[in-house]
């Protein structure tokens, strides 16, 4: 156990002084706040004056468009803190072993009296750590600047954040256990293509659950088979919480026999549930088991 | 004198179509000894001692180290090892990385501010503040010896120490091998320079395209009046296809 806790503690000492996360941070910092500022500015200035072009009255009040940018501000934020947890993962993901592993540090460590177990542990833990810190804090600024929009969806932010965080180490123990095994240029490259097809079982599921891809059997089986085979994203309620306040605010101008909100929001994604989220821990095992058969096998 | 480290008919090949690296080799080393492992280039010294640190699987034979599998942790807590071309974690400092490599050792609080200090002074790196990927090829091979006796190991493995120091960095490995031995600290030394191996061992071994071509006491390898050099020479050229020396063109006027 001492072993991974000295691994995990220089790992993440390494980590913290890498200049690639250090940049991606800051770009993230300085991004989410500016999106904040930049929208309140942007209401501020003009949504008292704004008009629709309808009569009078059937617009949205300055109350509902200062809504409307706040719902704006959050899906936006979670475009990007999710981007930012994916760029995260690659840059742990490709350094955290495969450095060891390539420049001999890993001939030094393992002629130690430390098991490769350990070793792989202690590696696990910091990426983890290091992920949670970084997008934490992203998330904390995240909602500090939510504070210009006077609040209301403080817990669906924080449930997405958690839920970009568990994707995001999903993402980076496949890096991870990929970069292990080959080339981490190459590792980032499979790691990227599989996680691409995954978003798009995952949006291709979403809409046969949402009935829009008709009832042929085959395709359900199909789709229903792939989507338990790839390590499909959680999702919390903020996504679909913020499309149907979007479409409440503008419900009462609705004509005669338009679709309920429920109908419109069912293509969004529904909140993970506990069969998901069972699924989740089962890959990071898996994925823990490859990365650790593959520390184990190499030579050095 | 207890037996650190047994090889019985080591064999090591890194891919199935390639010929063996090693091939057969056989050795002990008792506490005290200091045994030198000799041989041109692409031998298979490094594979055998990578072996005996746990680094390497073997594909035939046994090694027991201090009377455990290599593969053991356990049994490379007495294990020593500086390797050919170290290299560290490269955002670290030289006490990071030692004082890493204590904790991997189980060394605690009061040992680590004891013999880090003292360490770092040894391999001339105490005033050093730079990250190790800013450091020269010397001074990782300087971390590279200070990380491997940090332990205070039983067995210490050298695989080529002085190839990148400097001629007082070389007096101090030397300095240091004797030290070791007279406290009873078993050296397993991989080197170019037979000279120096001339002057420490009291075993060696020369290998040539895996196999061992000659193995003993200093004495019964090297007979009176010769060098380990002249015996190094005869057995190498004896064992490999002769090759013109130079190539032709350089000896063209210009």
């Amino acid at each position: 156990m001492n072993g991974a806790l000295a691994v995990s503690r220089y790992t993440l000492i390494e980590i913290s002084r890498r200049r690639l996360l250090l940049v991606f941070f800051a770009i993230g910092a300085v991004g989410i706040g500016g999106l904040g500022i930049l929208l309140k500015v942007f209401t501020s200035a003009f949504v008292g004056s704004a008009s629709f072009g309808g009569p009078p009255g059937s617009g949205p009040t300055a109350a509902q468009m200062e809504k409307l940018t706040e719902l704006s501000f959050v899906s936006n934020l979670i475009g990007v803190l999710g981007l930012f947890a994916l760029l995260i993962a690659f840059a742990i993901g490709m350094t955290a072993i495969y450095h060891d592993l390539e420049s001999g540090a890993a001939v030094a460590i393992f002629s130690k009296p430390v098991s490769r177990f350990a070793f792989t542990v202690g590696k696990l833990v910091a990426a983890v750590v290091a992920m949670i810190a970084i997008v934490g804090l992203l998330s904390l600024e995240a909602r500090l600047v939510m504070f210009l929009f006077g609040g209301g969806l403080e817990t669906a932010l924080w449930f997405e954040s958690l839920a970009g965080v568990a994707n995001a180490v999903t993402l980076m123990l496949l890096v991870l256990a990929l970069s292990a095994w080959m080339n981490n240029i190459v590792a980032a490259i499979v790691g990227f293509i599989y996680n691409g097809a995954a978003g798009v079982v995952v949006t291709l599921h979403q809409q046969l659950v949402s009935g829009n891809l008709g009832d042929n059997q085959v395709l359900h089986a199909g789709l229903n088979t792939l989507y338990w085979l790839v390590p499909h994203a959680l999702v919390s309620s903020a996504p679909r919480e913020i499309v149907r306040q979007e479409f409440e605010i503008f419900a009462a101008n609705q004509p005669e026999g338009a679709p309920s909100v429920d109908q419109m929001v069912s293509s969004i994604p529904g909140p993970s549930g506990a069969v998901d989220i069972i699924w989740w821990v089962f890959v990071v095992c898996v994925m823990f088991g490859i990365l650790y058969f593959a520390v184990r096998r190499r030579q050095v | 004198m207890a037996t650190v480290v047994s090889v019985q008919n080591l064999r090591k090949r890194y891919r199935r179509r390639d010929p063996w690296a090693v091939d057969g080799v056989t050795f002990e080393l008792e506490a005290g000894q200091a045994f030198g492992l000799l041989g041109p280039n692409g031998a298979g010294k490094t594979s055998v001692v990578k072996m005996i640190a746990g680094l390497l699987r073997p594909d035939g034979g046994s090694i027991l180290l201090f009377g455990s599998d290599p593969g053991n942790p356990a049994a490379r807590a007495e294990l020593g090892f500086a390797p050919e071309d170290p290299d560290f974690p490269k955002f670290l400092r030289a006490p990071e990385v030692l004082d890493y490599f204590a904790s991997l050792l189980g060394l605690d609080d009061e040992e680590r501010k004891r013999r880090i200090p003292e360490t770092l002074a040894f391999a001339g790196l105490d005033r050093e503040r730079r990250q190790v990927r800013q450091y020269s090829k010397g001074m990782k091979q300087r971390l590279g010896i200070a990380q491997a006796i940090l332990g205070r190991p039983k067995l210490l493995i050298l695989d080529e120490p002085t190839a990148d120091l400097d001629p007082l960095g070389r007096r101090d490995v030397r300095a240091l091998i004797e030290r070791l031995k007279e406290s009873g600290v078993a050296i397993l030394l991989n080197s170019h320079l037979l000279s120096e191996v001339e002057r420490v061992c009291d075993n060696v071994a020369i290998l040539a395209r895996g196999r061992v071509l000659k193995e003993g006491t200093m004495s019964d390898v090297v007979p009176e009046g010769s060098t380990l050099e002249e015996v190094f020479v005869q057995l190498i050229e004896a064992n490999q296809p002769q090759r013109d020396h130079l190539p032709s063109f350089i000896s063209e006027r210009q």
